[in-house]
């Protein structure tokens, strides 16, 4: 396997450079190969799909397919998620599209990388549409997204739509053990399965996951040492909001909700996703409790994207847990 | 109100300097001087004192006020006529003539009412009735002419217990059982206005037949622009639907700060978690109103108080005072963990860089790791590649897990 030596986290270490490489996508590679075989060809792409399965892997491999070594002068990547303004973007890719004209031997555009797109407001997306419309002789567009129902028509009827599923555990496992083989770590076949478990699907997530858990014991990765990383490392203070809300303690609740918005910058909605994902980690609670509950956070998270404030919708999200929480005297 | 309006001069209450001046005027002086302009704050008993004297003294008052229209044309029209059939009138038996009568001139304003003093002005002086005027704010510019040609008079603000006596004149009466201290607020709230003072009194007489000070706690909202604790006293102390919504009507304060403070001292206010879930729920719904108003749909906001109301009535009975949150816990909270968020950000910044992920993801998905490593004393080539500073590093080993 190729390995990028100058790199620490091993998620960029064993990030493939080729298409060849990458695991379990052998669909999507072979027609993106097909673009790559003649790249005056190439359409702007879409590529959508849960996190960690190899979106942004693959928008970069084609970058170094396309322009090898030198990729970075004729690939700009932005994130959408950080450079929120349409203004940026539109700056940025008009720059860089206006001086990156003297084309790559027999590539006659630039690339634009523009990852987690869904994360852009209708306008900022209306706006891009422009940009991709005015600078299309120059560059082509590799749009990132989670969800493409999150983009609009015009936008997606530009691009040719790739969609990433859930990574197959068999591969996903396989890839553990080489970057295990490869670190000079012992991992033991259950400690795979468990991380595996733990990631749904989410290479990303697997891998950190198995370099922390590497940093416990020299040379082993066991079981009981992925759990206890799993234990570390998930978001336990969105646990305990949750647990102190079903306690009918609210008030705490909602100071922890504010330290979570205060010191880590989380949004209400990634707040809410955070609570979302841990409610169904809790083994206090019933499946019909869980239901329950989830339902009440699809009811504020769409709530939340219809208000005004994140802290109101949070606040009265919690206070109904209180309220659950007391009528059921569940004090889990 | 108008059942217990004074006929007699004698029955206006307070300001007899005022009425002295005034009965002067209209036995001697009105043959010298034909115009009276009555000036002084509202509801001091102006009207009511030209309506008493008219009666008394057997004249008919030809009104006109703010309601009507006041160019010149409409003037005429009216006032006019009225002037000159003086003459016709006079020789009727039940009267002794005419009287006009132009209450709030200081109500003439702007192009509706345009040239309205000056034909005030022309009436006044070729009018062979007498002209009382009643203005509350004399010392308006476009005025200035009008007091050339008038006498003046001037009326104060009705003092306090001669309110109150009148208060419990009128109770007693209505078969209204007042406390003292009641009517007392009633009365200093008015602020010296009586007609405010018995409207008020009229409209909690209509609630119930008894008044204690408890029924009087709305009422110090009127005609002020009331400020944020004042709001909130009123609003989480409200005994239904309508006491909330009148309070909110009333507040000067922001919606958008209102808003907030009422999020933030709800906990406060109900202390049963069904209750507070249902009664934030409502400031929820108050605040999905606000995200549909955006900048210009302010027709909703009127269905944002609503709701923000609805919030308040939730437990109706079960107010108990206590210290409001201010300011905004966000607001506060922002402040203090700016630095720490800064700080955060630029890490995911430098991880984002590296790892091609956006900074959110960096702290999602990165930062826990990172600080399990540090903490196991594994990330020195870590740190390096990422580029941290020893402060980043630091900040990063005492953070809070979140």
């Amino acid at each position: 396997m190729a390995v990028n030596e100058d790199a620490v986290m091993w998620v960029e270490k064993y990030r493939p450079k080729t298409l060849d490489e990458v695991v379990d996508l052998k669909d999507i590679v072979e027609s993106l190969k097909a673009f790559m075989r003649n790249p005056k060809t190439m359409p702007h792409l879409l590529l959508a799909g849960i996190p960690g399965t190899g979106k942004t892997t693959v928008a970069l491999c084609i970058a170094h397919e396309l322009f090898g070594q030198n990729w970075k002068t004729f690939t700009l990547e932005l994130n959408a998620s950080d450079e929120r303004g349409i203004d940026t973007v539109r700056d940025r890719v008009k720059d860089f599209s206006r001086y990156s004209r003297a084309a790559f031997g027999n590539v006659p555009f630039a690339l634009i990388i523009l990852d987690e797109c869904d994360q852009m407001t209708g306008p900022a997306q209306t706006a891009l549409r422009r940009i991709m419309e005015t600078s299309s002789r120059t560059s082509r567009f590799i749009l990132i997204c989670n969800q493409s129902g999150k983009i609009i028509e015009p936008i997606q009827s530009r691009c040719a739509i790739f969609r990433f599923s859930k990574l197959d555990r068999k591969a996903m496992i396989e890839q553990l053990c080489c970057i295990a083989k490869n670190e000079k770590v012992t991992l033991e076949p259950s400690a795979a399965e468990r991380i595996v478990d733990y990631a749904e699907g989410d290479l990303r997530h697997a891998i950190n996951t198995l370099q922390s858990a590497s940093a416990f014991r020299e040379g082993l990765v066991d079981e009981k040492t992925v759990s206890l990383v799993i234990g570390e490392a998930s978001p336990m203070q969105v646990q305990i909001m949750i647990r102190k809300a079903l306690y009918g303690d609210f008030v705490e609740a909602r100071k922890m909700m504010y330290d979570l918005m205060g010191s880590y910058g989380f949004s209400g909605s990634d707040i809410i996703r955070q609570m979302q994902r841990e409610l169904f980690k809790m083994s206090t609670l019933t499946p019909e409790q869980k239901a329950d509950l989830s339902d009440i956070i699809g009811e504020y998270d769409y709530r939340l994207t219809q208000g005004a404030n994140s802290d109101i919708q949070l606040s009265a999200l919690l206070a109904q847990f209180a309220k659950v929480g007391k009528a059921s005297g569940d004090t889990s | 109100m108008e059942k217990y309006r004074p006929k007699k001069i004698v029955d206006v209450v307070g300001n007899e300097e005022a009425k002295a001046a005034f009965i002067g005027w209209f036995r001697n002086k009105r043959h010298t001087k034909k115009a009276l302009l009555l000036y002084g704050p509202p509801g001091v008993g102006k009207t009511t004192l030209v309506n008493a004297a008219a009666n008394e003294f057997g004249f008919k008052v030809i009104e006109m006020n703010a309601s009507d229209t006041r160019s010149e044309k409409a003037i005429n029209a009216i006032a006019g006529p009225a002037t000159s059939f003086v003459a016709l009138d006079t020789f009727s038996s039940d009267t002794k003539g005419n009287v006009l009568f132009l209450d709030e001139v200081d109500g003439i304003a702007g192009n509706e009412d345009r040239g309205g003093v000056n034909a005030i002005i022309k009436i006044v002086e070729n009018a062979r009735v007498p002209v009382i005027m009643a203005a509350n704010d004399p010392d308006l510019d476009k005025l200035r002419p009008l007091k050339k040609v008038c006498a003046l008079v001037r009326f104060h603000q009705v003092r306090i217990p001669l309110i109150i006596a009148t208060l419990q004149r009128i109770c007693q009466k209505e078969g209204v059982k007042a406390d003292f201290e009641a009517l007392e607020q009633i009365a200093q709230n008015s602020r010296g206005d009586v007609r405010s003072a018995i409207n008020d009194l009229q409209s909690l007489a209509e609630r119930s037949k008894t008044l204690t000070s408890q029924d009087t706690i709305m009422l110090t909202y009127r005609n002020r622009d009331i400020g944020m604790d004042e709001t909130l006293t009123a609003y989480f102390s409200a005994k239904n639907l309508l006491d909330a919504s009148t309070v909110l009507s009333r507040s000067g304060v922001d919606y958008d700060d209102l808003l907030m403070a009422v999020g933030d001292n709800l906990p406060l206010r109900y202390q049963d978690p069904a209750a507070l879930a249902t009664a934030y729920d409502f400031v929820s719904r108050a605040d999905i109103y606000r995200g549909k108003i955006g900048v210009e749909n302010w027709n909703l906001l009127r269905y944002f108080y609503n709701s923000l109301s609805q919030a308040a009535a939730v437990q109706p009975g079960t107010y108990k005072p206590f210290k409001f949150i201010a300011p905004p816990i966000r607001i506060i909270t922002l402040f203090w963990t700016k630095g720490k968020r800064t700080a955060l950000e630029k890490i995911c910044a430098k991880i984002g860089q590296r790892c091609h992920v956006s900074r959110k993801t960096a702290k999602e998905d990165f930062i826990p790791h990172l600080k399990l490593l540090l903490a196991r004393q594994k990330a020195v080539a870590m740190i390096a590649w990422l580029e941290l500073s020893p402060e980043e590093v630091d900040f990063l080993q005492k953070m809070n897990k979140f």
